[in-house]
């Protein structure tokens, strides 16, 4: 525990060191390769620990020391929380590159520059062209990007569907409190604002991984159930093949779903002069022709809700009076509409 | 190509001068490619990706002539515009040695002591532009999703990659032939779009699934076809081993591009040619790795083309003794191959040796080993005789019709079977040994042919006469098991060897008597060691190795 304690207030010091000091002119290749190493280190203490409230209390409270430390020592030092060990490479990275005193040697190494392109077997080879690595992975992504978009969920969703899926698998299986999870899930998926449809897909994403443990998936739709808003936000923006995925796996989704479009229905009045059925002010407005579709992809789901749903349409056209006249009563219009 | 030459060298070939001219041209260029990614755009950047590397070799070469940063921008105003937009450039930035030379440039204008403001300047630049490109996201959703998951930039971003491949590959993996509704559009339309995208992958390791699959989807469709510059930037990789590819993957590339094959072909041929000091047995595995022969087994066509090539080669240097063996080779391998395929895969033996003469196909591709020993002598006299007989209707058809080509044209695919199947040739001289005085007619007969494919009617009986002169002396030299040597024997055996201008038949074909002799005769070893250790022996050997160099001509007459 000490040791650790130690080498990760060490790392911490390397980082503040790697991002600001001159030292850094006196380092080589294989300080560098060293120093990836102890942040590398970092990260799997971050991920063994991160979720035992015990040693997690000690670090913070460590880490607070060597921050006030730093900070007095080194002008302009951002402070480092526990939870930035996680992604401690990436920041001893972008601390080295933003020094302004980094050495040319090290940008080289970085970025490979000398070599001849023959540098299969080099020494140290997490480090050099790492910076070279990356920007030929993310030119890459941008080289495919347009061809790809083949799924309805596109690269980008699955693969942090994916890991946000594996992310939740680790905190249950590690007997991490209900709340903690949430909270953990509010984090990610309700940080952004401007990014609630992308998160949209990131969810449906998720839903649609493989099943190897149904208990990740059933905690993240007990989530979801809570969280009004993105549920509602999911069914307006996600288009109806998607919801139709997700729906056929998913019991909870799929009933979910069903109850939202009748409350949609339910809402709908009718409009004289446009000679439709439109949704009075309400955040999320969905035509009447799209509550169609949606009721339409859902039955394709699930034949077996068909029969269920239109009964349950015919008998509320009957409370509504029975008529066979357009625009009296939305259930009678929508059986029409479904029965085409 | 211009970037592999030395800096100085580069001045002189025909690539034009470094100027401001062509930096305009350039610069107008990447401006119009920075331009929202039609598709258009980026069929223009793959086809110019290549001029654009040489370009940029002879960027890095003036820049680092310059003594000093400033310099270098004087001497090219918007050289820092030119370079900056290129590294927003996913096209330039994704392909291994446009990368490398991009930065290669950007770092030979950062300087270790600056010396001005304007240096300082670059300096900063430089690293803020480099750091940008490996640090920053563009997306702030994606970033901070990053962030609070906890994962690394570098995994997050392979990992898509990954992903994206996986789903370009399954999209490749839908031919239209599994499309129920023929009225459905196939997908095959996006194949040429990806083979566009693929031209700065080829070097990238990740991208090999997906460049596999490009390769192997079968081709059905009209639609289904792969971009040129795609093929021509695979191919120059693979050979220079920029590109890892799968065997099967480097076999549909083959397959594709002639080019490519003929490429691979003849750096094959390069590196066994001027590795004098191989064994048989490391040409043969050399020959085996380079994965020609699995490829020749698997599509007839590739075996037709390599063996054109060969063909043409072996018109140049008739003599060569290396190319004939590596001609031997070659076609074992190949045959080996050919056995090893699936039953439902066999094609016949006349579609890969069309011009050949059928009669003499399966004689001749039998290997040695797959018939006993003691038929031998009778199927090499069959064969002796069936080529025989070939060379008589040439002869014929000259006297007839003043030289028709198609008697020479069979005769010389005769002769180029018996090459490809040169372990009969190696059997002839071997059982040449055990002949008797009544049965040694016909396999010397073959032998001399071998060594001398169309000479006129006089010729070869003279060059018949020599080479039973020399095989009587042979005879006698080795088996006369004990008693002096005779020396008489020795001295006009060498007079048939010596270098004469006229001299009708090659020391190459009693070299090769010699040899066997002495390692199949009943004779004792050091008496065999003896006659092989006279002392003329050695300069007739040396003759001949120089000769090999400057090999004799093909001639009609």
């Amino acid at each position: 525990m000490e040791a650790m304690l130690k080498n990760v207030t060490s790392t911490v010091e390397l980082l503040a060191v790697a991002a600001q000091s001159g030292a850094v002119e006196q380092w080589d290749k294989q300080t560098l390769s060293r120093a990836f190493d102890w942040a590398r280190y970092c990260e799997h203490v971050f991920s063994k620990f991160h979720n035992v409230p015990t040693v997690r209390r000690i670090m913070e409270t460590q880490l607070q020391l060597t921050n006030q430390g730093l900070q007095a020592a080194l002008p302009g030092y951002t402070e480092i929380s526990f939870s930035d060990l996680s992604r401690c490479q990436h920041l001893l990275l972008v601390g080295l590159l933003n020094n302004p005193e980094l050495p040319s040697k090290i940008m080289e190494i970085l970025f490979d520059i000398t070599s001849n392109g023959n540098s299969k077997n080099c020494e140290y080879p997490d480090v050099t062209g790492l910076c070279s690595r990356i920007i030929q992975y993310k030119s890459a992504r941008q080289v495919l990007s347009p061809l790809a978009d083949l799924s309805a969920v596109g690269a980008d969703a699955a693969v942090q569907g994916v890991m946000l899926m594996e992310r939740l698998g680790a905190l249950l299986s590690q007997g991490s409190e209900v709340c903690q999870i949430e909270h953990f899930l509010d984090s990610v998926l309700l940080g952004c604002e401007e990014a609630a449809q992308h998160f949209c897909l990131v969810i449906a994403a998720a839903l649609l991984t493989p099943k190897n443990s149904t208990a990740s998936h059933d905690f993240l739709l007990d989530w979801l159930q809570k969280k009004d808003s993105m549920l509602q936000h999911m069914y307006s923006a996600l288009p109806t093949r998607l919801l139709k995925d997700v729906a056929k796996e998913h019991l909870k989704f799929r009933d979910a779903y069903c109850d939202v479009l009748k409350k949609w229905a339910s809402e709908m009045e009718y409009s004289i002069n446009d000679r439709v059925w439109v949704q009075p002010s309400s955040t999320t407005t969905v035509s009447f022709q799209k509550l169609t579709e949606h009721f339409l992809s859902l039955f394709e789901a699930c034949p077996s809700l068909k029969e269920d749903v239109e009964k349950e349409l015919s008998a509320l056209k009957t409370s509504d009076g029975d008529f066979d006249v357009r625009g009296l009563s939305v259930w009678g219009d929508l059986l029409t509409a479904l029965k085409k | 190509m211009a970037q592999q030459q030395p800096p100085i060298q580069s001045q002189q070939t025909s690539e034009p001068l470094l100027n401001v001219q062509r930096m305009q041209f350039w610069l107008e260029k990447v401006v119009c490619w920075g331009q929202a990614g039609s598709p258009d755009i980026q069929k223009d950047i793959c086809l110019h990706l290549r001029r654009l590397q040489g370009f940029l070799q002879q960027l890095v070469s003036h820049i680092n002539n310059m003594s000093s940063t400033t310099e270098a921008m004087k001497s090219l105003p918007f050289l820092g515009q030119f370079l900056g937009r290129l590294c927003w450039n996913p096209y330039v930035t994704a392909d291994d040695t446009s990368r490398r030379l991009l930065f290669q440039c950007m770092w030979g204008l950062y300087s270790e002591h600056p010396s001005n403001a304007v240096e300082r300047k670059a300096n900063q630049w430089i690293q803020k532009v480099l750091c940008q490109l490996a640090t920053e996201e563009d997306n702030a959703a994606v970033q901070e999703l990053m962030k609070r998951m906890g994962v690394s930039p570098e995994e997050y971003h392979l990992k898509v990659l990954r992903k994206m491949v996986t789903l370009l590959q399954e999209n490749i993996g839908k031919s239209c032939s599994s499309l129920s509704n023929i009225n459905q559009r196939c997908s095959c339309e996006s194949i040429l779009a990806t083979s566009e995208a693929c031209v700065p992958l080829v070097t990238c390791p990740e991208a090999a699934p997906l460049i596999g699959a490009l390769l192997q989807r079968p081709a059905t469709c009209v639609r289904a076809a792969l971009s040129e510059d795609f093929l021509d930037a695979l191919s120059s990789a693979y050979l220079s081993q920029g590109a890892s590819l799968e065997e099967q993957a480097v076999v549909s590339l083959w397959y594709h591009s002639l080019s490519s094959l003929e490429g691979a072909v003849l750096s094959l041929l390069e590196s066994l040619l001027t590795n004098t000091g191989s064994t048989p047995l490391e040409i043969k595995q050399h020959v085996a790795k380079s994965l020609l022969p699995k490829a020749c087994a698997q599509h007839c066509s590739i075996f037709l083309v390599t063996s054109d090539i060969f063909r043409s080669i072996l018109k140049q240097a008739e003599g060569n003794k290396s190319i004939k063996f590596l001609i031997q080779t070659f076609t074992s391998c190949f045959l080996r191959e050919l056995a090893l395929l699936q039953p439902q895969e066999h094609v016949s033996l006349k579609a890969f040796f069309p011009q050949s003469p059928q009669s003499l196909l399966v004689p001749l591709l039998t290997l040695p080993s797959e018939m006993p020993q003691e038929a031998w002598r009778h199927h090499l006299n069959w064969i002796s005789s069936s080529v025989q007989r070939l060379t008589e209707e040439e002869e014929e058809g000259d006297r007839d019709s003043g030289g028709s080509t198609r008697g020479h044209h069979k005769v010389y695919e005769a002769w180029f079977l018996l090459v490809q199947c040169g372990y009969w040739v190696q059997v002839t001289a071997q059982l040449l040994v055990t002949s008797g005085p009544e049965d040694f007619g016909p396999l010397l007969w073959l032998l001399t042919f071998y060594h001398h494919p169309t000479r006129r009617l006089h010729h070869r009986a003279l060059q018949l006469v020599h080479a039973k002169e020399a095989w009587n002396h042979l005879h006698c030299l080795f088996l006369v098991l004990a008693g002096p040597l005779p020396v008489d024997r020795l001295q006009s055996l060498l007079t048939l060897m010596s270098p004469q201008p006229q001299q009708p038949l090659s020391p190459l074909l009693i070299l090769k008597l010699l040899v066997n002799f002495a390692v199949f005769s009943q004779q004792q070893l050091s008496r065999s060691t003896k006659i092989l250790q006279t002392p003329r022996w050695w300069i007739s050997l040396v003759w001949l190795v120089k000769q090999r160099v400057f090999s004799t001509h093909w001639s009609s007459d």
